[in-house]
């Protein structure tokens, strides 16, 4: 697997002295220091000139502050550097641009605004680690204070918090996991391109989202933390606290960074595919990270809308969502939703179809019905946007439309049926190579089948009007959600994490930790379901004691949960750290990331690669499977061919 | 001995690597029909017998058609789960390779119009199934029956309040008499509460500024609980009022008793306030 190269390494580059300029001096540290003092500043101004009124002082000051915050935390990372540049006249260098890459700096560029992608990729990958890890605690909290219908382990009001501040954080990580490790890490290579289109976006997506997540915890130490739950449904989230002014911050903060790395994502495969990488021949991951993307941008505005709308309802005295003044909740409803339910398949789309190349390289077979499957993708993301209406079929709100909706939502399931096929269909008769990425697709194959089974229940009206704002909700998108779209991420973490590390995951300990993952989660949602059968609320910090055993057994499912997914957790860590060398193509795979050396040189490919086929001719023979990515000479075809 | 031993194994192997998709079918048909078949009947089972014994008792028409549906759809879903997990089961134990290097290639089969067409054919039709069992329930439970009781309900942070206009009694605890139509009109005094009377089948949100209606007609005597489905702040929790549906006869009873309480609350009322 040794590499044999002519071109130099862009790493070797040597740099001018004074190359990236200010870019030299700034790194996470400069951006704590900027961001403190910021929002420092900004808090004295608002705290002299805003404090006084009585309605809506504190929560301007809070929002300024916060505003200070994000300004300044960018400021410091060097966000902006490139934009007062232009603005100066001054060009950057070759030898800037280079440096802002990254170049020369080891591993110090992982703590700074870089526009490698493949150190996004990496950054990313850490902070949804850090944001599932902090969700999970959260989770832990929930199911300790429901451990018993006796339970007192804290009060109403944190509970409530815990239980809003667990579905945001998991809402926003989960929308980040695939969609920033691997579409920016993976997809480029996948295409042939040597970075994505708007490399500075890149980075900024990355650390403007980063510069978020602050908000979120800090909702814990404001006013009693944030209590509307993740939905925050007006005018319940008009009342809170200080702390849904950081909450309102952080989505849109958030909004911001999906909408910069979504547009980025989508720019990047119309335009930058290499030579012969034709539309039909994309990667199907390409693909669904591209739809993943493209729904994002419809979805997420709504987002920003309906938060701005809430924002202002509660600090300057709009009421958008205020009965008193002529607006109504169910407005905070329609625009939230006409988020909500395209963001699930924002979540979704991206690692199912990451799922489809694990598929597909573990048992040695194409995609299965990749065009029909690509066109399910689009045919989700078309419909999702017309389903949205479903989560309010209780609401009381225009009741002649629950029949449109009850079929635009059984509708989905048609498509969303396709991917069974084509998952079913690729593993078929192929050859099975039992390696820890193809666990988690089985699993994802059991998990999905009864989320889709039980969303059906949900889809009908008359159902819905038994199991609406129950705990069959919460098991049914737990199963939906982490079942499906986080077993699904697992399994593109745990196949990519070789080209991203350099190093061979722990597969033993991974397997443990799939199985204690896979039957503990099965204990928990299926105890869940169970009490949302006999009739519990969600979201309730204490129940009838008719539901006492199930709810003992979500607990103790939930821990085990958290323990199996702690040991994959130590399993990534202690492998990135040492495990043993990764060779450029461990799993023989066809696609182009993995015929590139590993670790991945700064532009991915030192000769343009060339293709000429998809990357899934398993079994074939002849021209069309051999795929010559690579012109002549180079560093071609590692493996791969047998 | 050995050539021959050889040569079985060399035929062996091309049978092996040969064989056509239609044996490997016919191997596999059994073990799939089989497991399929269990797994089948396992879901219509938990569909005719768990589902009515994990649900409370229904106390309404509506109550009973949300239990049918969620049995209905049970029993329509079994097929088609099972159907994905024998074949899933079966490819898992079917041909396996451990190790560090891949097996051979499998079969280049990219795509099979026939499965396609039929897949989407059949899941074409079980959601037409769905669509109309649903939409059917759905206008029947639209019908507004004669005579209807008007209870008006109002959710406040963290309380139901129920009105009985007719009788101008106003209660903490939901009554009502068995085998009349009730409609319930909704309304919520500061933010959006979740009607929902539990064993009725029925739900509608409490949202300020709005009425919302919804009508069953209770039918069996008993009591039970209307819980807050929707979060509605610190004791969202502890948002719950007993519901009870008692005979006719009760009920004039029971409406009486309010109506004499609420006049000597009233007098108490007027006396310290005088």
């Amino acid at each position: 697997m040794t590499t044999t190269t002519t071109a130099p390494l862009l790493e070797d580059t040597v740099l001018g002295p004074k190359a990236g300029r200010l870019y030299r001096h700034q790194n996470i540290v400069t951006g704590l220091i900027g961001g403190v003092v910021l929002a420092f500043i900004f808090w004295l101004i608002g705290h002299a000139t805003l404090q006084d009124n009585p309605n809506w002082g504190s929560d301007m000051v809070v929002t300024v502050t916060g505003l200070g915050w994000v300004l300044g935390f960018n400021l410091g990372m060097g966000t902006f550097n490139a934009i007062w540049y232009w603005i100066l006249g001054h060009d950057q260098t070759d030898d800037d641009l280079l440096y802002a890459a990254g170049v020369s700096q080891g591993k110090r560029r992982y703590w700074k605004y870089c526009t490698d992608h493949k150190v996004v990729g990496t950054q990313y990958l850490v902070l949804t680690l850090l944001l599932f890890f902090v969700g999970g605690t959260l989770a832990m909290m929930i199911r300790t204070q429901l451990l018993n219908p006796h339970m007192r382990f804290i009060n109403q009001q944190t509970y409530n918090s815990i239980v809003t501040m667990h579905g945001i954080i998991m809402i926003v990580a989960t929308i980040i996991m695939v969609s920033g490790p691997w579409a920016n890490f993976i997809m480029p290579i996948q295409i042939g391109a040597k970075d994505m289109a708007f490399p500075r976006l890149n980075a900024m997506s990355f650390w403007v989202v980063a510069s978020a997540v602050p908000f979120a915890l800090g909702t814990f130490f404001l006013d009693g933390g944030a209590n509307a739950g993740w939905t925050t449904y007006a005018p319940l989230s008009v009342q809170d606290g200080t702390a849904m002014d950081f909450f309102a911050f952080f989505i849109c903060t958030f909004v911001v960074s999906v909408t910069v790395a979504g547009i980025n994502t989508i720019v990047t495969i119309l335009t930058m595919r290499t030579k012969g990488m034709t539309m039909g021949r994309l990667p199907v991951f390409s693909w669904g990270a591209m739809i993943g993307a493209a729904l994002g941008l419809y979805a997420m505005p709504a987002f920003l809308l309906s938060m701005t709308g809430m924002f202002t309802d509660r600090v300057v005295g709009t009421s958008f969502y205020v009965a008193a003044g002529g607006g109504a909740g169910w407005l905070w409803e329609n625009t939230f939703w006409i988020m909500g339910h395209p963001e699930v398949y924002v979540i979704l789309v991206p690692p199912v179809a990451a799922m489809l190349e694990v598929a597909s390289t573990f048992s040695r077979k194409p995609v299965f019905a990749y065009k029909i499957v690509v066109g399910a993708f689009a045919a989700i993301a078309g419909l999702s946007i017309l389903v949205w209406a479903h989560h309010m079929f209780t609401t009381g709100w225009a009741p002649d439309l629950a029949g449109p909706f009850m079929l635009t939502t059984e509708l989905i399931s048609i498509p969303t049926g396709v991917i069974f096929l084509s998952i079913v269909g690729t593993l078929w008769r192929g050859s099975i190579w039992t390696r820890l990425p193809l666990y988690f697709v089985f699993l994802f194959v059991w998990d999905f089948i009864i989320g889709g089974v039980t969303g059906s229940y949900l889809s009908d009206v008359p159902a819905d009007n038994f199991f609406h704002g129950n705990m069959f909700v919460t098991a049914h998108f737990h199963y939906t959600l982490l079942g499906g779209a986080m077993i699904a991420a697992a399994a593109a973490l745990t196949y990519w994490f070789p080209k991203m590390t350099g190093r061979m995951l722990d597969e033993k300990v991974g397997k443990v930790a799939f199985w204690i993952i896979a039957i503990s989660f099965q204990v928990t949602y299926i105890a869940m379901f169970i009490e949302g059968f006999k009739g519990m609320p969600r979201r309730v910090a204490n129940y009838d004691p008719l539901f006492a055993s199930e709810n003992m057994w979500a607990s103790m499912g939930a821990y085990s949960l958290m323990i199996g997914w702690l040991v994959l957790l130590y399993a990534v860590i202690s492998s990135w750290r040492k495990g043993p060398l990764a060779p450029a193509n461990p799993w023989y795979a066809k696609s182009l990331e993995w015929q590139v050396p590993t670790p991945v040189p700064l532009e991915n490919f030192l000769v343009e690669p060339v293709v000429t086929g998809d990357p899934y001719g398993y079994g074939e023979s002849g021209e069309a499977a051999q795929h010559h990515y690579f012109e002549e000479g180079g560093h071609g075809h590692e493996g791969g061919a047998h | 001995m050995s050539s021959e031993h050889s040569e079985e194994h060399e035929v062996a192997k091309v049978t092996d690597d040969g064989l056509l998709s239609e044996e490997i079918n016919k191997a596999a048909f059994v073990p799939i029909f089989l497991m399929w078949a269990v797994m089948t009947v396992l879901g219509v089972l938990a569909g005719i017998f768990l589902v009515p014994h994990l649900m409370p008792k229904p106390y309404s028409p509506e109550g009973h058609d949300a239990q049918l549906t969620v049995q209905v759809f049970t029993i329509a879903a079994a097929p088609v789960a099972a159907f994905v997990f024998a074949l899933s089961i079966y490819v898992l134990f079917g041909r396996r390779h451990r190790g560090d290097t891949p097996p051979e290639d499998g079969p280049p089969i990219r795509n099979n119009n026939r499965n396609v067409i039929g897949w989407l054919a059949a899941s074409t039709l079980l959601v037409g199934f769905l669509l109309i069992w649903g939409i059917t329930e759905w206008s029947v439970e639209q019908s507004v029956p004669p005579n209807q009781l008007q209870v008006n309900v109002t959710g406040q942070q963290w309380l139901w309040t129920f009105g009985y206009p007719a009788s101008g009694v106003t209660s903490n605890e939901l009554v009502l008499p068995v085998n009349r139509p009730v409609q319930f009109n909704i309304t919520s005094v500061d933010v959006t509460h979740g009607f929902w009377p539990v064993s009725m089948g029925i739900q509608v949100d409490a949202n300020p500024g709005q009425i919302t209606v919804i009508r069953t007609t209770p039918n069996k005597l008993g009591k039970f609980v209307v819980r807050c489905s929707q979060l509605c702040g610190l004791n969202h929790a502890y948002m719950y009022a007993q519901a009870k549906v008692v005979s006719p006869a009760d009920y004039a009873a029971w409406i009486q008793q309010q109506k004499s309480m609420s006049s000597a609350q009233a007098l108490a009322g007027g006396r310290s306030n005088s």
